[in-house]
């Protein structure tokens, strides 16, 4: 069996791993109308329990994750995954409740949700939530159509535009447009910050609002925010905040004291849920007393010394998701944030902040730094100085695989050429990040004396360099018989 | 507690470096009349105290001790042993989206197996990675049909969806202009053929399989006519219902959706499930999502990259196919090994066994006298019963048992108030199953 092969390659005649429950000749006799049935083959491998297990085995030895390597992806917040939190997600009397279940059945599940709202609430400055939303980007769309209900329901049936930031995380232009609103771009100035007079020059009667993350996708905090979110509610709109970058101000600076009306977090981000490979998140939306209202259902209520789950309002925008949402995954946030209590969260805060500036500063010989004011979790540098030598961003990212760290996130955001966002979080410990500018200094160096090392990276992944001009020419996207 | 690696003595020195006094310094961009005060009276707990905080939590729960007959969406499953020691794993657990494809290799490839996976049962020839949930998948469905289809501005939808997912629908296409009838059903569950209206203003059909009454309807029937007026047809199904009953390309659909939670997703009290999506290869670059293609390295070896980016929000941004970014990477793996440690032969017998336990519980029940099954059409995993004493009395006596019966539809909007839809899987043993006919038959029969 050679390593590498798609698992339907490795399929043996008759073999199998499953088992399952002993049938009863009494209901042998049942079977549908035979012109129902199936009658194209299943072509699923045949494949036996030890053969199974080893194949994700070797393929685990081909993935890098937390639990292995220095992960600073800007803008994702790769902190540790705790496992006491997978502990607790797997205890039985909460993982194996049915959703429609008797509310007296499930009491502990609806405590869960009630409690965990609250304590979000806290930490954003708002006074209502729903942990619905299964990620961030269906909680933007959730709370689009949230502002939507409330325009309405003040009969304003103009305000057909959302403003959002060039700098911003792809996600938002597109929540906005699946909620029906017509996308405006404001621009950024020379500081990396909302240009306010091109603000000023947007706002109208058409505004619904305007969706802004702070810190900004350059990891830097918006001086102005307190007069961006005046100018916007002076033109009767609504401020979104997008909660990819709470980390740095968690029990520092509260979203609802900012001025935001709405806004979502992260909770596979911020409160380290795990990533599992891109998903499953959750993404809470909560709100300030104005979107109360509309926040979507079933929401919990606590009455008469009970949990109480309201399936309909008639005030809602109404369902967003299936059944509570990731109840899982938030249940791990609900753990963590009881572990570190609210100082906790904001040692959280000020480490991920020292980590990023130190890294800056660190790194200052190395790349060009276009913002040098003090960063927030995550920070911005430029590889451009290195095209002379034809090499990218893109490679050195690919440079840095070779020594075993996940490269940063690269060309986010668009409007910095030959970039890389850089995010530490609190996670990671001195050492690690010595080590990490001794890795760049040793990669500058190859750009010197040998660029195409660098340029051909990597050369000690599972894989060398990919093509990912053919895959999207010839599109293959799945194991096919004549692939043989 | 906290996990924050560095301490005091760390902190001073790093702050020496960056070359400011004090951590204060470096928030002089933030407004100071938003500073909040540091907490430090709430330090938080010990992770003894805090996993005995969450036992204590979950012990409030009775639900664990009942053996139960609810579905409509969630379903009571065996999850391979092998689910969790797969999902676990550091290496699957703790990554991110494989953007750096050459680190990532591990995820990206179980993501195309996955993916081959969903086109083997469905029939289809492109899937994706995943989409949040069933009722997501059915939104995102018609949107993609609606830009197919972009000159047509009518949607069909059963009223037998999952009305959960029907109202997830209303919610997405509430953005956009297009004007949704719903085809009525029966009494018995099943669609009512005769007032099916297609025409060629319909962009899409929307039916589910089987239906939130557990009926299967002829679906086949209705797309082979829909095909004929160029609709885009879309099938929601339970996919453990295609190692039994015909594939969504054998019964003409465009478009498969629906949720991998039957295979290796425990109840969650409602998720994390996984959404799947699957369609015919001429449709393959309009669908949402992240998609995993095959290629080649710079020495010709086999790898795995995500592909069809142009499709995306990160890098079409309002244009994308949709605004997903994260989606249910580890459920659907939770998924995949499931299928896998079934394969070929294993879910095929699973849905039979899940078929014929239903079927027998049906059939029992069938036999008391102050309870009418609901349909006599095809079913698969649920069916619907009338009582014709009050529904809160039956509910009352078998939860005295430790059994929740079934799910009263009541609340939902059929007009059913005296009707129990009741899930059979391949978890009631026939001890189980006569054990509930037994305790039903004191009251009906």
């Amino acid at each position: 069996m050679k390593d590498h092969e798609l698992i339907f390659e490795k399929s043996q005649e008759s073999q199998h791993a499953y088992s399952l429950p002993k049938d009863d000749p009494e209901w042998l006799g049942f079977l549908p109308d035979e012109a129902l049935l199936r009658k194209g083959p299943l072509l699923l491998p045949e494949i036996s329990e030890i053969d199974l297990t080893r194949h994700f085995s070797g393929l685990a030895k081909c993935n890098m994750g937390i639990d292995t390597n220095f992960y600073p992806l800007g803008s994702c917040t790769m902190k540790l995954n705790p496992r006491i939190n997978e502990q607790a997600a797997q205890l039985p009397q909460l993982n194996r409740t049915h959703p429609l279940a008797p509310d007296e059945a499930v009491q502990g599940n609806l405590q869960v949700i009630f409690e965990l709202l609250k304590l979000l609430g806290e930490i954003s400055g708002m006074c209502a939530g729903s942990l619905l939303p299964n990620a961030g980007s269906q909680a933007e769309f959730t709370g689009l159509r949230m502002i939507r209900a409330y325009h309405e329901s003040r009969g304003d049936q103009k305000r057909s535009q959302i403003i959002i930031p060039d700098a911003a995380h792809g996600t938002n232009p597109a929540s906005s447009s699946l909620a029906g609103y017509e996308t405006v771009t404001v621009k950024s100035n020379a500081q990396g910050a909302i240009d306010l007079d091109h603000l000023a020059k947007l706002l109208s009667d058409k505004t619904a609002g305007l969706m802004l993350t702070n810190p900004s996708t350059l990891g830097l905090f918006l001086p102005t925010i307190l007069q961006i979110t005046k100018l916007v509610h002076d033109a009767g709109g609504l401020l979104y905040y997008d909660g990819a970058n709470l980390n740095p101000i968690l029990n520092l600076v509260r979203p609802g004291d900012m001025g935001f009306d709405v806004m979502h977090i992260n909770l596979h981000k911020t409160f380290s849920t795990p990533h599992g490979g891109g998903g499953p998140g959750s993404g809470p939306v909560l709100c300030n007393q104005l979107l109360k209202p509309f926040l979507p259902t079933p929401r919990v209520a606590f009455i008469n010394d009970r949990y109480q789950t309201i399936w309909n309002d008639s005030t809602s925008i109404g369902k967003i998701a299936s059944f509570h949402g990731n109840f899982s995954i938030y249940l791990r946030a609900y753990l963590y944030i009881k572990l570190h209590g609210q100082y906790g969260l904001r040692k959280i805060a000020e480490g991920a902040v020292i980590n990023a500036n130190y890294l800056k500063s660190r790194l200052q010989p190395y790349f060009t730094i276009p913002y040098p004011q003090p960063c927030m979790h995550e920070f911005v540098v430029q590889a451009d100085r290195y095209l002379n030598q034809g090499v990218r961003a893109f490679d050195i990212a690919k440079r840095l695989l070779d020594y075993g760290v996940h490269a940063p996130t690269i060309y986010f955001p668009l409007l910095v050429k030959e970039c890389m966002l850089i995010e530490p979080t609190e996670s990671e410990s001195l050492a690690t990040l010595d080590h990490f500018v001794d890795i760049i200094r040793q990669i500058v160096n190859e750009i010197q004396n040998d660029p195409e090392l660098v340029k051909t990276a990597p050369h000690s992944t599972s894989v060398k360099r990919l093509d990912e001009a053919l895959a999207a020419r010839q599109p293959v996207l799945r194991y096919s018989i004549k692939q043989r | 507690m906290d996990f924050v690696s560095n301490k005091e003595i760390q902190f001073e020195k790093m702050l020496k470096i960056i070359g400011v006094d004090c951590k204060e310094d470096l928030w002089k961009d933030i407004p100071r009349c938003l500073w909040k005060a540091s907490p430090l009276e709430d330090d938080g707990l010990s992770e003894f105290e805090g996993l005995n905080h969450i036992e204590a939590i979950a012990s409030k729960n009775q639900f664990s001790l009942f053996e139960s007959y609810l579905g409509a969406g969630a379903y009571e499953h065996h999850v391979p042993a092998l689910v969790q020691a797969v999902t676990s794993k550091p290496e699957f657990l703790t990554a991110y989206t494989p953007y750096q494809a050459e680190a990532s290799q591990g995820m990206l490839q179980a993501v195309f197996e996955y993916q081959s996976c969903i086109c083997a049962l469905t029939g289809m020839d492109a899937a994706n990675a995943s989409l949040y949930d069933g009722a997501s998948a059915c939104a995102e469905a018609l949107l993609m049909a609606m830009r197919l289809k972009h000159e047509r501005r009518e949607i069909l939808i059963a009223d037998s969806l999952h009305p959960h997912y029907l109202d997830v629908v209303m919610q997405y296409l509430g953005g956009h202009e297009v004007s949704v009838k719903l085809l009525p059903v029966l009494p018995d569950g099943s669609l009512d053929l005769e007032k099916v209206a297609i025409g060629e203003q319909t962009a899409a059909i929307l039916l589910q399989y089987p239906n939130f009454f557990g009926v299967i309807d002829p679906v086949a029937k209705l797309f082979e006519t829909s095909k004929k007026f160029g609709i885009i047809t879309v099938l929601c199904g339970n996919p453990l219902a295609y190692g039994l009953y015909a594939s969504p390309n054998e019964v003409h659909a465009d478009i498969a959706i629906g949720d991998t939670q039957p295979f290796g997703l425990n109840l969650q009290f409602g998720g994390p499930y996984a959404g799947y999506i699957a369609c015919r290869a001429e449709y393959v670059r309009q669908l949402p999502g992240r998609i995993v293609g095959m290629t080649k390295d710079a020495e010709g070896k086999r790898g795995f990259v995500l592909t069809l980016q142009t499709r995306e929000q990160h890098i079409r941004r309002e244009k994308a196919t949709s605004n997903i970014c994260t989606n249910q990477a580890l459920a659907s793996l939770s998924s995949l090994v499931a299928m896998l440690w079934y394969g070929k032969q294993g879910i095929a017998k699973l849905a039979l066994s899940n078929y014929q336990r239903c079927a027998y519980l049906k059939s029992k029940l069938e036999g008391f006298s102050k309870v009418k099954t609901v349909s006599s059409k095809p079913f698969f995993n649920e069916f619907c019963i009338e009582l014709s004493i009050p529904v809160r009395e039956f509910l009352d006596y078998m939860r005295s048992h430790q059994i929740e019966p079934g799910l009263c539809l009541a609340p939902f909007k059929f007009e059913r108030s005296n009707q129990l839809l009741i899930a059979v899987t391949e978890t009631k043993s026939k001890a189980q199953l006569d054990r509930y006919i037994q305790l039903a038959g004191d009251l009906l029969s």
